[in-house]
């Protein structure tokens, strides 16, 4: 084995995604690694794929009123209702730190109304430091915007086209599992100009006090993730691959290298880690570590031969 | 200013129980760990185990170096599946513990008179401060603390043993067990005319019942106090935004803050109650 270590070659890991070379395909998936610098203490952030930052609205947003999360057998329920600084102070005050790494940062933005979708697009786009968008068409916590826009084709068509003609970022759309049929929506979003889609969001999920009996979440409703979505996330991962052209990012209860495996075997070029950072802070780092040991002991030399390697003769 | 955390590898080198439904856990960690302020707190979470999913909060009631690693105790009631599970930890386990978290309870040099007002575990950071000492040094002149525990029997007192030695205790229960008759802010309003309102701190934490009522009680006097609120959580290093709490904010409107970073150490006055108090 100690042969093989020295034969790995540098970049072994990285991917290219919609235009961007990553040095690896792990991500932070939005709304679990806040600017970053909440892990800076447990990560070097430089190893990342790409850090994709809390989701931004053009205005600040106070959020949902607690009780918030709620954990569930093997997952956990959220409804924090897009809490967030606005745009500008992001750009003001989050991203100098992160352009201290060398680093991917990627924006997630939403809006409640398809022009705030271009505003926010258009502010960022200014900014020195993001290098790329990730749109969010699929939050289930808030009343106006989020998965209104997701859950439609049209709409989300419209949305995307928006984003994409406001900028020259490379656009990622970040779809819904709350839908009849997934691949019709991630069609969508190909044709208006998306350059990569992400998924699965959250699946919304409820959870019940009995003694008081009321909903653990005063959104009564909530976000289920972690490893008790993963076996939906990655069939939806598997359905998309198959619909669109555009590369795939997986979402959904990835925790180890082995469950981001599965995925890039499964055919996404890259994943995001989400709630597994809550977890184990330095998930991520492990993740990346136990992806090339993989590499390593099965002899692949880049990741191009191994995304997508699913075989299913026989099945 | 508090030191950076890490994530360790602990330890359980004792695990018993103190009174029902209590235990306290003493974990031995590297001697890297960072030394916590009181009221600051640290996440744990058995390694081996997928489940529950999250680690749980727990507030430091004890921290010591010594021969080549650090002795951190944690004080703990059982409320659900996770804290269930780590009081059946045996000798030899081992613990994730990330830490330490938060912000901690900061004393002004001008602060003549300390009161802390404890229910239930909340004892325990405030337990931790009294051992801890460092905060307690008067910048000037002598520094009065004393101690206002409240629980629901005398059995469910807890950290008693600390307070007697460090400080002026004052107890009561709802029972009427031992000491007041009443709850801790029954007993404190009652001497609460004593104290000179410029000089005194009220450091508190306990139920969300007792931090209500002490908020009423406070609302109409001068008298400082911080609170060490308590809140479900997943992340504890302020990303997941689960733990928020409501705070007033300027022209009447509401803000969130988060009770791991931002806290969980707050002015009462800051906190927006529901209803009002």
């Amino acid at each position: 084995m100690e042969a093989d270590k020295k034969t790995v070659v540098p970049g072994r890991l990285a991917v290219d995604i919609c235009g961007l070379r990553l040095k690896n395909p792990v991500m932070t998936a939005s709304g679990t690694f806040g600017y970053g610098e909440e892990y800076a203490p447990f990560c070097d952030l430089n190893r990342l794929g790409a850090i994709v930052v809390k989701g931004l609205s053009l205005e600040p947003r106070p959020g949902n009123p607690p009780p918030r999360i709620m954990e569930t057998r093997c997952g956990m329920l959220n409804a924090v209702g897009l809490q967030n600084i606005g745009v500008r102070a992001f750009i003001a005050e989050k991203l100098p730190f992160l352009r201290q790494f060398n680093v991917t940062v990627i924006a997630n933005i939403f809006g409640e109304t398809i022009d705030e979708y271009r505003r926010v697009t258009e502010v960022l786009t200014r900014a020195a430091g993001v290098h790329a968008i990730e749109v969010n068409i699929s939050c289930p916590n808030v009343k106006k915007g989020g998965v209104a826009f997701g859950a439609y084709p049209d709409a989300a068509a419209a949305v995307t086209k928006m984003v994409r003609g406001e900028t020259d970022l490379p656009v990622i759309v970040k779809l819904t599992p709350n839908v009849t049929d997934i691949t019709e929506i991630a069609r969508a979003v190909e044709a208006a100009g998306a350059d990569a889609v992400s998924l699965i969001n959250t699946l919304t999920g409820m959870s019940v006090d009995i003694e008081r009996r009321r909903p653990h979440l005063a959104n009564v409703t909530g976000g289920l993730s972690g490893p008790a979505v993963k076996p939906v996330a990655l069939r939806m991962v598997w359905q998309v691959v198959r619909s669109v052209k555009i590369p795939v990012i997986g979402i959904g209860g990835i925790s180890t290298a082995a469950d981001a495996l599965e995925f890039l075997i499964t055919g996404a070029s890259a994943v995001q880690i989400g709630t597994a950072n809550f977890i184990h802070p330095a998930a991520t780092m492990e993740i990346i570590d136990g992806i090339e040991d993989y590499m390593i002991r099965h002899r692949i030399g880049c990741m191009k031969d191994l995304i997508g390697s699913l075989q299913t003769e026989g099945c | 200013m508090a030191e950076k955390p890490s994530i360790a590898i602990g330890q359980v080198m004792e695990n018993r129980g103190v009174a029902p439904g209590h235990f306290l856990l003493t974990i031995r960690l590297p001697l890297s760990f960072a030394t916590p302020i009181p009221g600051q707190f640290v996440m744990i979470r058995d390694p081996d185990r997928g489940e529950p999913l999250l680690p749980r909060p727990i507030s430091v009631y004890g921290f010591q170096r010594e021969k080549g690693h650090a002795i951190l105790n944690l004080l703990c009631r059982i409320v659900g599946r996770g804290t269930s599970l780590f009081s059946r930890l045996n000798r030899g386990s081992t613990l994730t513990v990330l830490g330490p978290l938060g912000r901690g309870f900061t004393i002004d040099s001008d602060v003549r008179q300390l009161l802390l007002v404890a229910g239930g575990v909340g004892a325990a950071p405030l337990a931790f401060l009294l051992q801890e000492g460092s905060l307690l040094k008067p910048d000037s002149g002598k520094r009065q603390v004393t101690a206002y525990l409240g629980a629901g029997t005398a059995e469910l007192l807890t950290g008693l043993n600390r307070f007697q030695d460090f400080c002026d205790l004052r107890t009561a229960t709802d029972d009427g067990s031992c000491g007041y008759h009443g709850t801790v802010t029954e007993f404190l309003a009652v001497d609460l005319g004593e104290y000179d309102a410029k000089s005194t701190l009220i450091l508190a934490c306990g139920p969300g019942a007792m931090i209500r009522s002490l908020a009423l009680l406070l609302r109409d006097t001068r008298i400082r106090c911080q609170v060490s609120l308590e809140e479900r959580m997943a992340c504890g290093v302020g990303a997941c935004l689960g733990c928020a709490v409501a705070i007033k904010e300027g022209e009447g409107r509401t803000g969130y803050r988060r009770v791991c970073h931002d806290g969980p150490v707050f002015d009462i006055g800051e906190i927006l109650w529901d209803p009002p108090v």
